[in-house]
């Protein structure tokens, strides 16, 4: 047998373990990146998401007042869970934004309308946040992130710390008066999971609210989303909602 | 040698406050805990269980089939029932008890113009009418019948 010199040996142990090392690297990075690329709705059935449709909120509040219904809001004194905003853009760039009440009761006849260049409605409720920074606060795991991508929170183990409250950036979580714990839209998760949609998308009389399956790509929410420019708030946070928006306006925050 | 003495008694401690952690946290952690993730499994049943309020469209249908029909073929179409008359499960689990509501005549206009009143951040081509120059004084199902509004 030929003997090999030092030189091939160590350049060919070299490479071979190069590429050993090549190859057991790139398996997990390959799963990562499909698994940090891949929305988490490839992953899990059902997978909900909600889409609102600015172009045809008529702000007549049935959402407000039917959320306060269905899941016990308190009314006095006056919490939400999803509220409608009026924003009110002038000629000369002042932007008023009110929402009285939520938008239960309607809102005040518009000032000088004739120096209006826009206005219009929007829908706030849950962020359906992935990455959610209210649960990722919680100091007894008492809010938690579903199976099927939902926001929740454990009313028995809920300590009313606040500490949720101030972490969305939203601003949709409120302290509940009467059961001393955090409360919040829960996308009427008791609704879904009996195959109704929420209260507030069965009050709508425009079809501005969507609730649906992100799983099933013949869903209402996948075709709206495929079909429409949407887009979410505060995407600079990196919360990624699956509340998207069609027609946002670049002033709503 | 005798410097192994030190270690044991650290080994110890350790073993004790281990111990003493595993037995707390056998009595104080919830039964369900991390079956689906960091969090009380129990309570995801406790949401399910939540009452539900509003029946949803399809439940009223068969059994007020004129109402429903006529809608079906109105611009309200897209309105769902309890949009209107409020939460109504109770109702439509039981109709003889829990007696469901209408709009009344006298409170009519408001009812109709939470919706219709002309505003300018409304979508341009929503159906607006002004209230206070749309027929005022009458009620608006004088005229037009609110499951199938077009006259
Ligand atoms: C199981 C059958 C049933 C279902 C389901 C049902 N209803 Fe009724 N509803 C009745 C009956 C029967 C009456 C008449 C009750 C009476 O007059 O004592 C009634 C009365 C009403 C009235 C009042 C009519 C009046 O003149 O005052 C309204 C409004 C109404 N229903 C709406 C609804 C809506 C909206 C739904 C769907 C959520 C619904 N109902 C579901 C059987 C039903
Ligand atoms: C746009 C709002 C609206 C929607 C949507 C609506 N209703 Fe009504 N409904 C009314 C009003 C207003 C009255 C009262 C009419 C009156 O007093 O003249 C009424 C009356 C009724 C009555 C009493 C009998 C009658 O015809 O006057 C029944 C029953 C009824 N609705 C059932 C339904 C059902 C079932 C649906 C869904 C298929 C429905 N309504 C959808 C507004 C609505
Ligand atoms: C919850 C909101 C809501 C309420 C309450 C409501 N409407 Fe409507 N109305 C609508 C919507 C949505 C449409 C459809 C608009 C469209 O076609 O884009 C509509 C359409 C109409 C139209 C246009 C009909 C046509 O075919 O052109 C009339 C008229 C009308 N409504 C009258 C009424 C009257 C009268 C009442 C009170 C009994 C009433 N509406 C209550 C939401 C409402
Ligand atoms: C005296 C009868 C009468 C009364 C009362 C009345 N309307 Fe009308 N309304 C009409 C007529 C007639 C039209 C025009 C019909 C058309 O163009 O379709 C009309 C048109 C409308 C339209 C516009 C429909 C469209 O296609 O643009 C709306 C919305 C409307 N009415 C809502 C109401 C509301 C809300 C009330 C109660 C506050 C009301 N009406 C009361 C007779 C009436």
């Amino acid at each position: 047998m030929r003997e090999l010199p030092r030189r091939d040996f160590l350049k060919l142990t070299a490479s071979a373990l190069l590429t050993a090392a090549a190859a057991a690297a790139a398996a997990p990075v390959a799963w990562a990146e499909k698994f940090y690329r891949e929305p988490p709705w490839r992953r899990k059935k059902p997978y909900w998401g909600f889409c609102v449709d600015i172009e045809k909120c008529i702000g007549c509040g049935r959402c407000v007042d039917a959320c306060k219904t269905e899941n016990d809001v308190p009314r006095e004194p006056f919490y939400v869970r999803t509220w409608v905003e009026r924003y009110i853009i002038r000629k000369d760039n002042e932007i008023k934004i009110d929402s009285p009440n939520g938008g239960m009761d309607g809102y005040p006849p518009v000032e000088n309308p004739e120096t209006v260049a826009k206005s219009f409605f929007v829908p706030k409720l849950c962020n359906l946040c992935e990455n959610s920074p209210c649960v990722q606060v919680c100091p007894v795991g008492a809010t938690f992130k579903t199976e099927d991508g939902v926001v929740l929170i454990d009313r028995k183990y809920c300590i009313g710390c606040r500490y949720c409250i101030q972490a969305c950036p939203y601003g949709t979580r409120y302290f509940h008066p009467i059961l001393q714990v955090a409360d919040k839209c829960s996308v009427c998760y008791h609704r879904l999971r009996r195959g109704k949609v929420t209260a507030c998308v069965e009050a709508c009389p425009t079809g501005a609210r969507m609730v649906g399956d992100l799983s099933d790509p013949q869903s209402n929410v996948s075709k709206f989303r495929e079909n429409n420019k949407v887009q979410t708030l505060k995407a600079n946070m990196g919360t990624e909602p699956k509340l998207v928006y069609k027609g946002l306006d670049k002033e709503v925050r | 040698m005798k410097d192994i003495e030190h270690l044991l008694r650290v080994a110890a401690i350790f073993l004790v406050a281990i111990a003493l952690f595993v037995a707390v946290r056998s009595v104080v952690k919830p039964e369900s805990y991390g079956k689906l993730g960091r969090y009380r499994a129990a309570a995801l049943d406790e949401i399910k269980a939540l009452p539900v309020r509003y029946a949803g469209q399809q439940e009223c249908g068969p059994c007020h089939k004129t109402q429903a029909r006529e809608k079906a073929g109105s611009s309200h179409r897209g309105i769902s029932c309890e949009s209107c008359h409020g939460a109504l499960a109770a109702h439509a689990a039981a109709p003889k008890t829990a007696k469901a509501l209408k709009p009344e005549e006298s409170s009519m206009r408001g009812f109709c113009l939470r919706c219709h009143e002309a505003a300018v951040s409304k979508p341009a081509k929503f159906p607006t009418v002004e209230g206070g120059k749309h027929n005022p004084d009458m009620a608006c199902s004088m005229c037009h019948k609110p499951h199938s509004p077009k006259i």
